[in-house]
């Protein structure tokens, strides 16, 4: 089921928590509300459940107007934070429970449930109270739970919070198979920016309730539409130099040489931020081009991560590890037309060639 | 001096004043209370205890015939006594079980309220802080033959009045309301104090599912609310065991034609009046202790089965 919302807007008196947000999600997606905490992303899911009534704006599931139906009504399935299992329930009859309430004959409604415990794979615990689970286990009946009634659209707040780092990415990939197997359409809650792309076809990224970018996942890293977007996503962060923008070249305040970046439609001395993934910055041997001062190095993987002295700033780049340099070594820093964004200093908005 | 007392010096340096000074402590701070209990709560039991099995036993005196299960004989052949449990247990099985289910609406209501919330804990804590005696001049204007307020509404509709006070079978009915009203408030506390525990987040994802008012009610809130149900049921069972205050408010005897007469009133009775019969009172107690034994160990059983 495809998900549009329009014009969508809550206020808890005075404070703004979304603000005019528009999107569209497409059907069997997986989608991550992404953002820091305060950004109205939660606020954004229990809209969606029908949990917390809107202030201003649209929802609509296909072509259904839902902004004013109640929860059951729009046959969405939700995963708390702490899950919320009914805690005097076996597994079976929490994972059985929304189909009792549907009034569906017991023996269908053991079987529908059996089939979504194996699915999750919590088939062998049926008999257990939720209390002796572990906490993935218990985010799998919660799963199940919300899957059983056959939801168009599920939704899973915070998911993987509450376990621990290992179980986190068990249960991300988890949660992607499962995805998967039962095709719906499904939103979900996280600040963590690795969490939601290591998982998710498409990211909305949220700041102080407005939508900063809603795009495939690939494209936010690739393509961010501002400074937060690009400074939000990436591990380690993007590079951030601040300077002039002056006749498709960057003059950065920190250091003496100019960048030559190409032509943008930015006026002559405009204060500008030259920002570059750490993969897009090129070290070479010392030479005719700008030198700096290896500071740090550090291995990871088959690449070497590089911190460079770039003035009173750095410079993060990678580096194959054979052609590494070492701490204290001179070299010539130059950036990859790939992976780097001139971005308004003042309002951090994207220039473009 | 033992490791233990070294390890639990209270962080200053083991010595042998320190633990004889800690005793001197311990001694001024339990003793008053250890001494009212002991003085009013272990004595009288134990003195009761065996009072129960002195055969012809005489208070002024302090003389009996011999040790014996005589009084135990004669109480459980007692035709008083057994119609005193009877009467005490059907005050239990109607007045426990009605009230609980009133507190158990009243206190999900409450809970449920925004509105006139200090308006009504007002109202439902007022029985608890007026004395029984008060509430009884009440009750008595209430049901009055002559002049009650039911009375006269019931004259003014063109019925003929009920005589509330002086006929066993309305007499026992009014006992009943009295018991139920006095009990309300304190099972409403702790059943509302039970509602506070449960996280409210259960009743969201019941929403999300679909459950309607009364779904939540009987498959979210009476499951989560059992080990408070459960407590309040066994405390008040045994507080209803113990019946007697409430009569002899209501009726200064046992009710008008003796129909009230309770367990406790058996006991009351066989401890004074012209011919006090002692090891009867105390035989009877016995009796009486034991049946409120079984109940708080059901409410143990009760309280581990609900533990979730």
């Amino acid at each position: 089921m495809e998900v549009r919302i329009e014009d969508l807007v809550k206020r808890f008196d005075d404070v703004v928590a979304v603000n005019k947000v528009n999107a569209t999600f497409e059907s069997g997606k997986l989608i991550a509300l992404l953002g820091p905490s305060g950004c109205g992303k939660s606020t954004m899911l229990n809209m969606l459940s029908g949990i917390m009534p809107v202030t201003e704006g649209k929802i609509y599931f296909d072509d259904r107007d839902v902004t004013m139906l109640s929860p059951d009504k729009r046959e969405v399935g939700l995963v708390f934070q702490n899950y919320a299992l009914y805690p005097h329930m076996s597994v079976l009859e929490n994972i059985c429970f929304p189909l009792k309430i549907k009034r569906v004959p017991k023996a269908e409604r053991i079987e529908k449930a059996k089939e979504y415990a194996r699915m999750v794979h919590i088939d062998d615990y049926l008999d257990r109270l939720p209390k002796e689970l572990s906490g993935g286990q218990q985010q799998r009946v919660a799963i199940a739970r919300a899957l059983v009634k056959r939801p168009k659209l599920l939704l899973l707040d915070e998911p993987l919070s509450n376990l621990d780092a290992k179980l986190r990415v068990e249960m991300r990939e988890e949660i992607r198979r499962i995805q998967r197997e039962s095709g719906v359409t499904t939103v979900f809650v996280t600040h963590d920016q690795e969490e939601a792309t290591s998982i998710s076809d498409y990211i909305m990224l949220m700041k102080l309730g407005v939508k900063q970018q809603f795009a495939k996942t690939r494209n936010l890293y690739n393509d961010p539409a501002n400074l937060f977007v690009a400074d939000f996503i990436g591990n380690p962060t993007i590079n951030q130099l601040h300077g002039i923008y002056e006749k498709g070249n960057f003059r950065p305040d920190a250091y003496e040489n100019a960048i030559p970046i190409g032509r943008y439609q930015i006026e002559d001395g405009s204060r500008v931020v030259f920002a570059s993934r750490p993969e897009s910055v090129i070290v070479e041997k010392k030479n005719g081009k700008t030198v700096m001062e290896v500071e740090e190095t550090y291995v990871s993987g088959k690449d070497t991560l590089c911190v460079l002295k770039a003035g009173d700033g750095r410079l993060r780049a990678y580096v194959d590890n054979d052609s590494a340099p070492q701490e204290k070594d001179l070299v010539s820093v130059s950036f990859r037309d790939r992976g780097v964004f001139v971005f308004n200093e003042e309002s951090g908005e994207r220039y473009y060639e | 001096m033992s490791k233990k007392t070294k390890r639990y010096n209270g962080g200053r340096d083991p010595d042998e004043k320190f633990e004889t000074s800690m005793i001197g402590k311990i001694a001024l701070f339990l003793g008053p209370f250890m001494l009212g209990i002991v003085i009013f709560t272990i004595y009288p039991f134990i003195n009761a205890f065996l009072m129960s099995f002195k055969e012809n036993f005489s208070i002024l005196r302090n003389t009996f015939s011999g040790w014996g299960l005589a009084n135990y004989r004669k109480v459980l052949n007692d035709p008083i006594f057994l119609s005193g449990l009877k009467t005490t247990i059907k005050y239990v099985v109607i007045v426990v079980p009605i009230s609980l289910i009133i507190s158990i609406v009243i206190a999900v209501l409450l809970n449920n309220t925004r509105r006139f919330k200090a308006i009504l804990q007002t109202a439902y804590f007022m029985p608890l802080v007026t004395s029984t005696a008060a509430i009884s001049l009440v009750f008595r204007f209430i049901f009055a033959n002559e002049g009650g307020l039911i009375n006269k509404i019931i004259t003014t509709l063109g019925q003929t009045q009920i005589n509330f006070l002086g006929t066993n079978r309305w007499s026992e009915f009014v006992l009943y309301i009295f018991g139920i009203w006095n009990i309300l408030p304190f099972t409403i506390i702790l059943l509302l104090a039970g509602l506070q525990n449960i996280d409210p987040q259960y009743y969201t994802a019941a929403k999300v599912d679909g459950a309607k008012t009364l779904d939540i009610f009987t498959n979210i809130t009476v499951p989560l609310l059992s080990p408070t149900i459960a407590l309040v049921a066994i405390v008040n069972s045994i507080s209803a065991f113990k019946v007697f205050d409430y009569v002899f408010q209501l009726y200064n005897k046992p009710g008008p034609g003796y129909n009230l007469y309770t367990i406790i009133y058996y006991i009351y009775e066989k401890f004074g009046g012209t011919k006090p019969q002692y090891g009867h009172a105390a035989a009877a107690s016995i009796v009486l202790f034991f049946i409120i034994a079984v109940f708080t160990l059901l409410q143990r059983v009760l309280q581990k089965k609900t533990n979730y």
